[in-house]
């Protein structure tokens, strides 16, 4: 008797337990359901974007190869900052060398090439740049306003007005700071 | 006195004669300098593995040496410990890349390269440039090769040592010096032969320039009134730097070494401005026999002549007694021989056929270009070694491929490029360019096999209005086929014979189904299919037959790297490239290639067909891809055409796309699919390129949704459905039926597992 009646109180105890986490686990994902519906079905939140992508501040992300090669983006861009342009394009170059799956450097080519009015280069290395980025990720969405305003531009550079103009007000509204005038100074991606 | 008048008149004419010759020659181009191509420069930065860097074979191959024991490096030379490299970089010039020279050290741990520092601020650098190798050069009937120098650039003890040893009184004679000769001839006289000669450097240089080395009366006496027409002329100053680049001075294989600036980088690895006082007595001492005193065949002679020259020079006032007592205590110190292992010779002629559109072979062999192309040096190295070693290795496991005939020997070819930016970095078109210059790898155009199958699949999974003729989650008929034709009724068949049924998408590439497939490629048009291969980088015609969709149609290696790089770049083709800059002697740049890129295959669906791909190399027929080891991210195809005449490999990662291919030049069966005879070399290639750890990813573009599919129906699987597996999808084509069957569509369900979905997804976006 004394074994069932403990075999009982532990079926009870189990069973509790069992209510407890399933009620416990039913709140988390009720939660969860209305976060998610919240962030899924509402769309991404409207507004700018805090902060736009800033070369110089991505950090030391990624393997040794990756960081060397980051390291002579921030030196073309130093470079265009200096007006020294062939220095660099050479450390574009290297860095595309070191990394050809590093898309900042596309990227800071696709602004070399707007910034001299070359659309077509610009547009290539925009396609490369876009090609090696991850949506999913959270620098893409800092490099969407980028990426918006540098087709935008170098369309517009091209003529094509009427597609770039979305382009570059999408941008605007995510940047504004950025690309209020339309461009993307080597200082304001540095 | 009519004699006399004649006599006269006949010598000025051929004074007048040798007088133009001589004009001709020096105010014309006076040499002819091959054009040199070099590598890429590497990059040494910070994390970098020191064996793939393959440091310490750059430097023998630079000509770089061993440091003494002194503490001391000078440029050109290294020491090497175990966790410290010292280097003294020489400086070089590039049209984008150029370095000066630098002292570094490299500090080492666990194999890779921790720091870089340069010497002596101690400041912290983030990569260096190692200069680009010489692939090889395109040299005229002669094979010389010169480094041409001016005499300002010339260290004065370099012109001191030639002078005192070859010409003493240069400065003050007038092209010929009697009393040289006269000192010659009582030498010669006493020792009853010849044993000195008489011969200024004018005279030496007349007789290199414009005469035949033979010893007639003849030839002598036009080289002296020819040696006085130069000093009447020309300056000394031009005649000596004419001499000092014109000189003979080696061989080097089959290649003549012309000129004390050719010199300097062949023996000593360096400018010839940074010569020592004991180098540039080297020099000085070969002139007279260079291949007998060879420093390399008889250290011993050369060292002796050497220092004779020295003592010379010290006689002579040139340089101090100390001086030369140091130098003589100078050890031989060389630059290593590297032959040429003649890797990039199939390479070399692809560029001379580019080149030749506006350069000719004239040209490319005298003016001293400089080609700077994409090659990267240890790459081309590996894959060499891969392709030849493979196919040795695949004949000693099937004698019946061996033939003693070399032009019905097994062959092959290697092409690797980079796919974001085009450029080959590697290419081997053949097991030995010595038998066969054909370059198979851009010359040969042979039937594709099942390579050319993802071009089926990618014109099936293209969005077109009405969506994708299937997705991925799709099945196919795999159930015999026939197909009426012009030439009869096709039937094609699988290679294992039979037919599998209903197969997935998947699953009918990586098991490389020809039936499915050939279905497939009915039901959405042969002309697409071609239409997807051409703007993916197939040039070759395509001929438009149902049996085109299992690679019937003749491409070349090149073709079909070119286009899978357009699916490792995402759907953004490449310009595929093999030269960066041509430059001038004067350091002009004539041309240089941009990196261009144009998109022709939307995103998505190149990230599906890489997905698929890199099943094929996960499940499939390329399976035994990993099978030594590698890590990291592989997408390939196999390929064997019919009656396994070719087998091809094309593999990429998201860094390199390589296509191996083995057959005869004469078709005929080789025996075996490609999975024994391409992946193997490949495997190998990328193995040792990489260290067995392949960097990168293959970026999952916003245009691809994953979801849940019922692996029997491909329906989405929602909750309550038995199995699942997880599938990429193009955004608007994830399948419209659920499992289980019955549940309706936005059930509860269904609504509450994706609501966790997307919070999940949220979450890791945006925490």
């Amino acid at each position: 008797m004394a074994a069932e009646a403990s075999v009982t109180r532990t079926a009870l105890a189990s069973r509790s337990l069992a209510s407890v986490v399933l009620v416990v686990w039913g709140w988390v994902t009720l939660v969860a359901g209305g976060v998610g519906l919240i962030g899924g079905c509402a769309g991404p939140l409207r507004g700018p974007r805090a902060e736009a992508l800033r070369i110089s501040q991505l950090g030391q992300v990624g393997d040794a190869r990756h960081q060397a090669s980051m390291r002579l983006v921030v030196e073309g861009l130093d470079a265009e900052l200096a007006s020294t342009p062939q220095r660099a394009l050479s450390r574009y170059e290297r860095a595309i060398q070191i990394d050809p799956g590093n898309p900042f450097a596309y990227l800071v080519l696709a602004r070399y090439y707007a910034a001299l009015g070359d659309s077509e280069r610009a547009l290539q290395h925009l396609d490369r740049a876009q090609s090696l980025l991850d949506p999913s990720t959270a620098v893409y969405r800092s490099a969407e306003p980028h990426l918006l305003g540098l087709r935008g531009w170098a369309l517009a550079a091209a003529g094509g007005s009427a597609d770039a103009d979305p382009l570059l007000a999408e941008a605007r509204r995510l940047a504004p700071s950025v690309w209020g005038d339309g461009r993307l100074e080597a200082s304001e991606l540095r | 006195m009519t004699v006399g008048f004649v006599a006269g008149f006949a010598s000025s004419l051929v004074v007048i004669r040798l007088d133009r010759i001589v004009r001709e020659r020096f105010e014309g181009q006076r040499f002819r300098v091959p054009s040199r191509v070099y590598s890429t420069p590497s990059i040494i930065y910070p994390g970098l593995e020191v064996e793939l860097a393959d440091l310490r074979g750059s430097f023998v191959r630079l000509g770089y040496r061993e440091a003494g024991s002194d503490g001391s490096v000078q440029q050109g030379q290294y020491s090497w410990q175990k966790h410290r490299v010292r280097v003294h970089l020489r400086a070089f010039e590039h049209p984008t890349r150029s370095e000066p020279a630098r002292d570094v050290v490299f500090r080492i741990r666990d194999g890779f390269i921790e720091e870089i520092l340069e010497l002596p601020s101690g400041r912290t650098l983030g990569a260096v440039l190692i200069e680009p190798e010489q692939l090889g050069a395109y040299y005229g009937p002669d094979r010389s090769q010169r480094e041409l120098v001016s005499l300002e650039d010339l260290p004065p003890h370099l012109v001191d040592a030639i002078v005192s040893v070859e010409d003493q009184r240069f400065e003050v004679h007038p092209g010929i010096d009697v009393r040289r000769i006269g000192g010659a001839l009582l030498a010669n006289l006493r020792a009853g032969g010849i044993r000195q000669g008489g011969s200024t450097l004018t005279q030496q240089l007349v007789k290199n320039f414009f005469l035949t080395p033979e010893r007639t009366l003849k030839r002598k006496a036009n080289e002296a009134v020819m040696a006085l027409l130069v000093e009447l002329r020309y300056s000394k100053r031009e005649i000596l730097e004419a001499y000092l680049n014109e000189i003979y001075l080696g061989q080097r294989g089959s290649t003549e070494i012309h000129g004390v600036g050719e010199a300097a980088l062949r023996f000593f690895g360096k400018r010839v401005q940074n010569l020592s006082l004991a180098e540039s007595a080297l020099l000085a001492a070969l002139i007279s026999s260079p291949n007998g005193i060879s420093p390399y065949r008889n250290p011993e002679g050369a060292r002796a002549r050497r220092d004779l020259v020295l003592e010379l020079m010290a006689k002579q006032g040139r340089i101090e007694p100390a001086q030369r007592d140091v130098a003589i205590a100078e050890p031989l110190s060389l630059a290593a021989i590297t032959p040429d292992p003649g890797d990039a010779r199939y390479f070399l002629d692809l560029l001379r056929i580019q080149l030749s559109e506006h350069y000719d072979a004239t040209v490319l062999s005298s003016q001293g270009l400089r080609v700077y192309s994409t090659l990267e040096s240890r790459t081309q190295r590996l894959a060499a070694i891969a392709l030849r070693e493979g196919i040795e290795q695949l004949e000693s496991q099937h004698p019946a491929l061996v033939s003693d005939d070399p032009i019905r020997a097994l062959q092959g070819c290697l092409i690797a490029i980079r796919p974001q930016t085009g450029e080959i970095v590697a290419l081997v078109g053949g097991r030995d360019y010595r038998l066969s210059q054909f370059d198979r790898c851009t010359q040969a155009r042979r039937p594709a096999g099942s390579t050319f199958k993802p071009f089926v699949y990618i014109a099936a999974l293209e969005p077109r209005v009405g969506g994708p003729a299937i997705t991925l989650a799709s099945f196919l008929d795999d159930s015999p086929l026939e197909i009426s034709t012009p030439s009869g009724p096709w039937q094609p068949r699988n290679f294992d014979r039979e037919f599998h049924g209903r197969v997935g998408v998947r699953e009918a590439l990586e098991r490389s189904f020809n039936v499915a497939t050939a279905r497939l490629a009915q039901e959405i048009g042969i002309g697409r299919v071609a239409d997807v291969a051409h703007r993916m980088g197939v040039e070759s015609k395509l001929p438009l037959v149902p049996s085109l969709a299992l690679g019937v149609a003749d491409v070349s290696p090149l073709e079909m790297a070119r286009a899978y790089a357009t699916l490792a770049g995402g759907g953004v083709r490449p310009q595929v490239h093999s030269i960066e800059d041509l430059v001038d002697t004067a350091g002009e740049t004539l041309e240089r290639r941009e990196l261009r890129h144009k998109r022709v295959i939307d995103a998505g669906t190149a990230y599906l067909a890489t997905s698929m791909l890199q099943g094929v190399a996960h499940r499939g027929t390329a399976a035994g891809v990993r099978s030594t080891g590698i890590k990291g991210p592989i997408a390939a195809k196999t390929g064997t055409s019919d009656d396994e005449r070719d087998l091809w490999f094309v593999g990429y990662t998201p860094e390199l796309v390589a296509v191996v291919w083995i057959g005869f030049d004469e078709p005929r069966s080789i025996g075996f699919a490609s999975s024994r005879g391409a992946l193997p070399i490949w495997r190998r290639f990328v193995g040792e390129l990489t260290g067995g750890q392949i960097h990168g990813q293959f970026p999952r573009p916003s245009s691809i949704v994953v979801e849940d599919v019922d692996p029997i129906t491909g329906a989405r699987a929602l909750w309550g459905c038995p199995d699942r597996r997880r599938e990429l999808f193009l955004e608007g084509t994830v399948p419209e039926e659920v499992c289980p069957s019955g549940a309706a569509r936005g059930s509860e369900d269904d609504g509450f597992q994706r609501t966790q979905e997307r919070f999940f997804e949220w979450l890791r976006k945006h925490l």
